[in-house]
């Protein structure tokens, strides 16, 4: 759970971090119910027979669930969604059931009103038997322009 | 025939934002309680930023394919990028217009060898006076057969 933060243009400067925002631990109910909202009902996500097909040790998350998060906390850090210009994100690894994902945000410029940041969410867990996977590992590398006024 | 662009209407249905908005778990209240939203000065509650994705319930994969015929493979198909470029965010109760096409086609090496070739769609998101809300960019990366396996 995390609240709009109140921050203003002057408070900003390059190199500031924000405050990490954790969500999760991810559940097959959360990847449900994001399919429902979302439209995305890719089998890969919620049945397992179909996953272990297609050569996945077993559902995985659709990567805008986490990039949904991401946008979650790039918008609580500077105030609300609603001063979003642009957000992007590249998806670099899977995230599983079970793992947690930490935002994390780098402020790298300020252009007159305009606010630039580099993003990132990780996942964090221990992720399918047999993969082996790293405990922690970036799943969304991304980037935001957010406007505030003056 | 394969078109150019799909023309399509986006419905921003206050039942829609609310079922996205908890799935990903948003718990501002200036995108879940129409009250709230308003106590902001919003007509009503907000689409979180993402929203748009919802597009595939107006049009799904297997039209999109068809009318815009990028014939891609989709077992061999991964998400690759999502950007999304604002003027504003929807708001609960209008109808937006999309227009989506491909923007983006092109192949390059993938660095464990084989090719990867880059599809992106773009959907331009205008309101009922015809005025640019968002631009959405979808891109989809379908792998080689040699480095899928």
């Amino acid at each position: 759970m995390s609240n709009p933060w109140n921050i203003t243009l002057d408070a900003v400067a390059p190199g500031m971090k924000l405050e990490d925002i954790s969500y999760g631990p991810l559940s097959r109910d959360d990847i449900k119910r994001y399919a429902e909202a979302s439209g995305d009902d890719n089998p890969i996500h919620q049945d397992e027979a179909y996953a272990k097909r297609s050569g996945a040790p077993t559902v995985f998350a659709m990567g805008m669930l986490p990039a949904g998060y991401l946008a979650h906390a790039v918008s609580d850090w500077f105030g609300g969604p609603q001063h979003l210009r642009r957000f992007k994100v590249r998806f670099t690894t899977r995230v599983w059931p079970g793992d947690q994902i930490v935002c994390r945000g780098t402020v790298n410029e300020v252009e007159g009103n305009t606010i630039k940041v580099s993003l990132e969410a990780l996942r964090k867990g221990a992720g399918p038997e047999g993969l082996d996977l790293p405990k922690e590992e970036q799943a969304l590398k991304g980037e935001a322009d957010i406007e505030l006024p003056e | 025939m394969v078109e150019k662009e799909i023309e399509f209407a986006l419905p921003v249905t206050e039942d829609r934002v609310r079922a996205f908005a908890d799935a990903v778990g948003e718990d501002n209240q200036i995108l879940l309680d129409g009250e709230a939203a308003q106590r902001a000065g919003l007509p009503n509650i907000l689409a979180p930023p993402t929203f748009t994705v919802t597009q595939i319930f107006e049009v799904p994969r297997e039209e999109r394919e068809r009318r815009l015929g990028a014939n891609l493979n989709y077992e061999r198909v991964l998400h690759g990028e999502q950007e999304f470029i604002y003027k504003r965010l929807p708001v609960a109760g209008e109808n937006l217009a999309g227009v989506m096409r491909i923007a983006k086609d092109f192949t390059k090496e993938g660095k464990r060898g084989g090719t990867m070739r880059f599809v992106t769609y773009e959907t331009v998101f205008t309101d009922e006076e015809g005025a640019e809300v968002l631009t959405a960019l979808y891109t989809l990366i379908e792998t080689s057969k040699d480095a899928s396996s």
